[in-house]
């Protein structure tokens, strides 16, 4: 295995009241890979990624990126990769076409703006506002929106929180394509089913610091190897399965 | 570089897009101002009646007589000519609105050195009627200022001619209007600039432009941009209403005055971007805003003189940033100074600018 393009290392937040939100996380994402981060609400995920992304500032700790450390060049950082933030919001009054140009312009890079958006299902959209757009549909444009300068990484905070199910498979599709294309992808839910889906590896946090990492058949396998038993018998197929199949996987935004 | 500039241009053609495209904004930012413009061109236009001046000549020198037929030929004028007394109680009873006393030694001349002799003319306005007063002022000041150029130009002291004296229409209109772009100036920058920036910052789409590289530094430059062109567009109008509808006189140049409204703009846009910078969202905006603006609106004279005020409030708002804007677009438009003649305006609004700016980058937050 080559040099991992991302190294964490004992990565600390304390904010100014001494509330310590990430408390010495480590670990490193190799190039192609998927990454999960996954936790409850307020485990410190979102605040770890904000620190690599070099959005917020670090206390302690190291973040090489593709060989760049984020404290010393944030803004040789934010060149090469991809930020989808957790709650994403464009200026207003400006369509999608001009939004992907502005976003194009400042990073210097010229893109065929139709072209993203057919990529993320949006071409239909182009003449709209982002606040016309439904929840999924402005998921999938900001996720448009973080590729716009070819990044070698990108960062997609809770891109499925609060879609329906069709959405949301809909979402994995894509995020599954931009993978094929060797982008290496780092991302945060609290949905279990989708890490498994989408992640090679996943790192459980959990009060500021990592509890597991592994790949999600390996952490199931540690499991059921300390002598875990499920409450009911696993079921050949879930609810949402039903769900899906009742309603259909048509896209409903 | 390159780049910068393209980053620079890219958010300042994608700012005057978001602003043109809100309408809403574009009327508010314009039709208050407009309001107060019609209120005064129109009260201006209908209230004929002159500016009574009661006028007691200590000299009875040529040039003396030279000033007060001057002054009768100026049509916006009502000139009496009586005993300091009468005029003393004229203007306490509010008959007059100004009272304007020539010294003994007004025209006199040096025996040694044939010059004139430095002298001052006093005048004393109604504080009732402060508008009346200050445009009277405002007359009589640009006749002496023509007299003392004539007079240090030619060795004729006593042949001045009264015709180029452009203040024959000087009205309180004329006298108003450069108080309005000033106001208009700094509504646009505080308000026009906190809210809708705070709005973009707590909507979170700041926060997704500092996600990209661009430096904070460039970003408030090209909003500046923006609002700066937004600025000289609003007052252009303006002032062009106020010259075709209100027959605004410009005694001054069209071009300094241009420069200072650039200044002003600048300034009051460092104020905007100061709070709404540090502001988390409207709620702290409002108040803020409001502390800036509210002092400024009321005490910097742009619609009653500060002359009533008491010396210290004086001394105080002497170093307001709207005084000093006010103050040197009144001094263009209405006694026509070049910039040369306002250092002290000049200095006042780039000292405030510097500091504003620092301020504006230092308490800059983009969440």
């Amino acid at each position: 295995m080559n040099e991992p393009l991302l190294q964490v290392t004992d990565l600390r937040k304390t904010y100014d009241k001494g509330f310590e939100a990430v408390k010495g996380v480590s670990f490193s994402v190799n190039k192609g890979e998927v990454f999960g981060i996954l936790g409850p609400n307020g485990a410190g995920k979102t605040t770890t990624l904000e620190m690599i992304e070099g959005l917020r500032d670090i206390t302690s700790g190291t973040v090489i990126l593709d060989g760049i450390n984020t404290t010393t060049d944030p803004y040789a950082i934010k060149e090469r990769i991809g930020i989808q933030l957790q709650s994403s919001s464009f200026f207003p009054n400006l369509n999608l076409v001009e939004l992907l140009k502005m976003f194009s312009d400042l990073y210097d890079q010229d893109n065929d703006y139709m072209e993203l958006l057919r990529e993320v299902g949006l071409e239909e959209k182009a003449k709209a506002t982002a606040k016309e757009l439904s929840g999924g549909q402005k998921q999938r444009f900001s996720i448009a929106t973080t590729l716009v300068n070819r990044p070698i990484m990108i960062f997609l905070d809770e891109p499925t929180t609060g879609l329906d199910p069709q959405a949301r498979r809909n979402l994995w599709e894509l995020i599954e394509q931009i993978k094929a294309k060797g982008t290496t992808i780092i991302l945060t839910t609290h949905y279990m089913d989708e890490a498994k889906v989408l992640c090679d590896r996943v790192a459980i946090m959990d009060d500021g610091k990592i509890v597991a990492l592994d790949t999600p058949a390996n952490l199931i396998q540690q499991l059921l190897a300390r002598g875990f038993k499920p409450h009911t018998e696993v079921a050949p197929a879930t609810l949402e399965d039903v769900f899906i199949d009742l309603t259909g996987k048509e896209l409903r935004d | 570089m390159n780049h910068t500039f393209k980053s620079l241009k890219t958010l300042a053609v994608a700012s005057m897009k978001m602003y043109y495209r809100n309408r809403g904004a574009i009327i508010f930012t314009i039709i208050f101002p407009l309001a107060l413009l019609a209120v005064f061109g129109f009260l201006s236009r209908s209230n004929n009646s002159s500016v009574k001046v009661d006028i007691t000549n200590n000299a009875h020198s040529d040039i003396s007589q030279q000033l007060i037929s001057t002054l009768k030929s100026i049509s916006a004028l009502k000139i009496n000519e009586v005993s300091e007394d009468t005029a003393r109680t004229d203007l306490g009873k509010g008959n007059t609105d100004l009272q304007v006393i020539i010294p003994a030694d007004f025209g006199a001349v040096d025996s040694k050195t044939h010059a004139l002799a430095s002298t001052k003319v006093i005048t004393h306005f109604n504080e009732g009627k402060p508008q009346n007063g200050q445009v009277a002022n405002l007359i009589i000041g640009q006749v002496i200022a023509g007299f003392n150029s004539k007079i240090n130009n030619s060795p004729q002291i006593i042949s001045v001619d009264s015709s180029g004296v452009k203040t024959n229409n000087l009205n309180f209109f004329d006298f108003i209007l450069p108080g309005i772009l000033a106001m208009t100036i700094m509504q646009l920058g505080i308000f026009g600039v906190s809210f809708a920036f705070v709005s973009l910052k707590a909507s979170g789409a700041l926060r997704r432009i500092q996600a990209t590289p661009i430096h904070p530094r460039n970003f408030i430059l090209a909003q500046a941009f923006t609002r700066l062109i937004i600025g000289l567009i609003t007052v252009g109008i303006l002032l062009s209403l106020g010259v075709i509808f209100f027959k605004f006189h410009m005694i001054g140049n069209y071009f300094e005055f241009t420069l200072v409204l650039i200044l002003g703009i600048l300034v009051f846009l460092g104020f905007g971007f100061a709070i709404a910078g540090y502001a988390k969202d409207e709620n702290q905006v409002a108040p803020l805003a409001n502390v800036i603006q509210l002092p400024m609106l009321l005490l910097s004279g742009i619609f009653f003189s500060r002359d009533a005020f008491p010396h210290w409030l004086k001394v105080v708002t002497d170093y307001f940033p709207l005084t000093f804007l006010a103050d040197a677009l009144r001094r263009i438009a209405n006694e026509g100074v070049h910039l040369t003649q306002i250092p002290l305006e000049l200095l006042g609004l780039g000292v405030w600018g510097v500091i504003i700016f620092v301020v504006a980058i230092n308490v800059f937050r983009w969440e």
